[in-house]
């Protein structure tokens, strides 16, 4: 029943998108400039159908209706109720749904905050962006439909990856596709604003805030699938460099890129075709993240979702996006008047976008040379963290110093007078770097570099703040989300640097003595749960120097549907740092292997991609309240 | 001037300080290798029977001494470059490794044209 409901929506869905396409072009041919209402009553009848028919695939898995495949495959009835709601979009299929509605309710929410711009830039943005609608509606109808029926009906489902039945990581999708799909709407502005002639400024304006909802639920989405990687994966980390956390990474470096250098088009009408360009390659990075990530071309620790079909269609519907819009932008393409100072606001926004293209090159190309070197050479290697590692770091010291530098100075033309002033700042940054290697511990010239400059972006970033806030103009975004990108590159370092980890076997009752802490495995015990099973071991960790005395209770948890081992660490998160303890069985001994880490500003970490993200929610809210 | 130099100073005895240590940590290696089992796990953070013969073998190559280099070049003959996380730098490689860079000064070089064409005019 569910299922044929369902089905039948998806069509009347394709039907209206076909409808929308047509009247709009027909508009297009006869230069009305009007958007009537007809196009809105569609539009918001197009929304309002594909978030029901994701609603009928929510209830399909709250009820467990197993005649359908997709809830089946990803369902179990002894699964809590959350993981049923959030299995809707933990699989391909109904993340494909979810897609969708972020595609089409983009588009409508543009037609509805756009009224105020000439018509047919609305109605050409309408035009791709139902395009875009139309391809992944034919791809979920005809190769990934979330309603398939399958008979005879299962008395039981498969349940779900026990590794995704997780809080975190029931948000983590969601949050990264708005910023995924979100890109999708100034990708079809851009085309449209080609189309249209409409002139860059106003174009800008028109965009600026999407890029900047976009942007932040990257950042957010990202910073939730990192948090989850911590604590779930057991082993202390935060960010692999896993092919599928780069296809992630790549969209986030054109974004920044994008709404950097849309401050420039902005205010000086500078770089339009840049602008586009980049708006262009954000979307095309985000498709392209879903097809490495769907079609299993890769191998990372998100193949749960993977399906080289899938690959196929995704790669087509890739090329006819780079193809067309390639065409278009050549057709179109002015060398435009680039007139500015070397030493201008104008210029370390380039200075930014220039960093970050060589962030994005260096990841993409690592993501994919295996493929190539495969393809090519029948020759398998791997690109993991130490070619990121060796081949960014160095960049970034560069990096933070100009993005100290930038800031502080003037639209179109300024002078170089706080010289003295920087060398204050730089001589700062040394010494307290230098107390940090004599007090604490020495660590590599490269990590001495890259401390250095981030509190060098510390202090400039804080000096302006303090200035700022005796002027009444002060644009507090910046600063905040500047100011904890220093902080977050200085606590990654500091992480990096002080962290510590010890492996080593115990049985109940032994302890093992590490530097001032004893790490005592004091019993086990076995505990039933709705949907698994769990040994549940019991640490005392002992350091008398420190006075610390705490207990650590990792799991290992039985999962029968489907039957899976998964270990869990036990965290102490604390204001400085965290105590990380992992155990797992070795296979025919009474030993468990346990891993113990230390690990600081773990927590700092998170707060500052918080506090980035947060600039950029202020900068919105400032657009919002100028334009009422 | 006398700024200048204290904070030389501070530069170059941090550097002297930080002066790194030569023995191979065994966490540092198996970092580095894939557990070929996984799915982009690397083998220190993999609970698989592989990893834990693999932690084995790399404990052996420590304690007979080998340095870290000896022990991929060692896993890389027995495995494939597959398991080294850190591809090494050789003829195809070097695309790997330099194309970042090219595509850094190059965007340098645009960047600095830009700036000076306006400059003549």
């Amino acid at each position: 029943m569910l299922s044929n409901l369902g089905n039948i929506i998806l069509f009347l869905n394709a039907l209206i998108t076909l409808s929308i396409i047509y009247i709009s072009i027909q508009k297009i041919k006869i230069k009305d400039q009007v958007v009537s209402k007809n196009i809105y009553q569609l539009s918001l009848f197009q929304s309002t159908l594909i978030i029901s028919s994701f609603f009928i695939l929510v209830i399909g898995f709250v009820t467990s209706d197993f005649s359908m495949i997709t809830v089946y495959q990803n369902s179990h009835t002894l699964k809590p109720l959350i993981y049923k709601i959030s299995g809707t979009w933990g699989n391909h299929e109904g993340s494909l749904l979810l897609w969708l509605i972020i595609l089409s309710l983009f588009s409508f929410l543009f037609l509805v905050y756009n009224k105020s711009r000439p018509g047919n830039f609305r109605i050409y943005t309408l035009i791709v962006q139902n395009i875009l609608i139309l391809g992944f509606l034919f791809f979920l109808l005809f190769n990934s439909n979330p309603f398939s029926a399958i008979s005879p009906i299962p008395k039981e489902g498969l349940g779900l990856n026990p590794i995704l039945q997780d809080p975190a990581l029931a948000i983590h999708p969601p949050l990264l596709y708005l910023g995924f799909v979100g890109s999708s709407i100034y990708f079809s502005a851009a085309i449209a604003s080609m189309l249209a002639n409409y002139p860059g400024k106003l174009f800008a304006q028109s965009i600026k805030n999407w890029v900047l909802i976009s942007w932040w639920f990257q950042t957010v989405g990202i910073l939730a699938g990192s948090i989850w990687a911590y604590y779930e994966l057991g082993w202390g980390g935060f960010w692999f460099w896993d092919p599928v956390e780069n296809a992630s990474l790549l969209p986030w470096f054109a974004m920044t890129a994008l709404f950097h250098s849309l401050l420039v088009l902005e205010k000086r009408n500078l770089f339009y075709f840049w602008v586009i360009i980049l708006c262009i390659l954000t979307f095309i990075l985000c498709v392209t993240g879903t097809f490495l990530v769907r079609s299993g071309i890769l191998n990372s620790v998100h193949t749960f979702a993977s399906d080289p079909s899938r690959g196929i269609y995704i790669l087509f519907f890739l090329s006819f996006l780079i193809l067309s819009s390639v065409f278009i932008l050549f057709k179109k393409f002015q060398t435009g008047n680039y007139k500015i100072n070397t030493n201008s606001k104008e210029t370390y926004i380039l200075v930014n976008n220039w960093f970050m293209i060589f962030y994005l090159i260096t990841v993409l190309l690592g993501t994919i040379y295996p493929i190539f070197t495969e393809v090519l050479t029948n020759h398998k290697v791997s690109v993991g963290p130490p070619f990121y590692n060796t081949v960014i770091i160095p960049i970034v010291v560069l990096f933070l110093i100009f993005m100290s530098l930038g800031p502080r100075t003037k639209w179109i033309k300024d002078r170089f007078q706080d010289f003295f002033l920087l060398i204050k700042l730089l001589t700062g940054s040394i010494l307290v770097n230098f107390f940090i290697v004599i007090f604490f511990k020495s660590y590599s010239l490269l990590s001495n570099l890259i401390i250095i400059s981030s509190l060098f972006l510390i202090f400039s970033s804080l000096l302006d703040l303090i200035s700022s806030l005796k002027r009444t103009n002060t644009d507090f975004s910046r600063v905040i989300s500047h100011l904890s990108f220093g902080f977050l590159i200085l606590f990654i370092g500091l992480n990096h640097n002080f962290s510590f980890e010890k492996d080593f076997n115990l049985k109940v009752g032994e302890k093992k003595k590490i530097d001032d802490y004893t790490v005592e495995f004091e019993d086990l015990k076995l505990e039933n749960f709705k949907n698994y099973k769990a040994v549940v071991g019991n640490f005392k960790i002992d350091n008398n120097k420190k006075k610390l005395n705490l207990s650590l209770n990792p799991e290992i948890r039985i999962y029968q549907q489907p039957s899976t081992l998964t270990y869990e660490a036990s965290i102490r998160t604390g204001i400085l740092k965290d105590y990380y303890l992992t155990m797992s069985n070795i296979d025919r001994s009474d030993y468990y292997n346990i891993k113990f880490q230390k690990k600081p500003f773990m927590l700092w970490i998170w707060v500052s991609v918080i506090l980035i993200s947060a600039g950029g929610l202020v900068r919105l809210f400032k657009n919002e309240n100028k334009i009422s | 001037m006398k700024k200048l130099i204290i904070l030389f100073y501070f530069l170059i005895s941090t550097a002297v300080v930080s002066t790194e240590k030569n023995l191979v940590d065994i966490n540092d290696v198996l970092k580095n290798l894939r557990c070929l089992v996984c799915q982009g796990q690397s083998v220190a953070d993999s609970n698989s029977d592989f990893s834990q013969t693999i932690k084995l073998v790399v404990q052996d190559q420590i304690n007979e001494g080998k340095t870290e280099k000896q022990i991929y070049k060692f896993l890389k003959e027995k495995y494939g470059d597959w398991i080294v996380y850190n591809p090494s730098f050789n003829m195809i490689n070097s695309i790997l490794w330099l194309f970042p860079y090219l595509v850094f000064l190059v965007g340098g070089a645009l960047i600095f044209l830009l700036l000076k064409k306006r400059d003549y005019r």
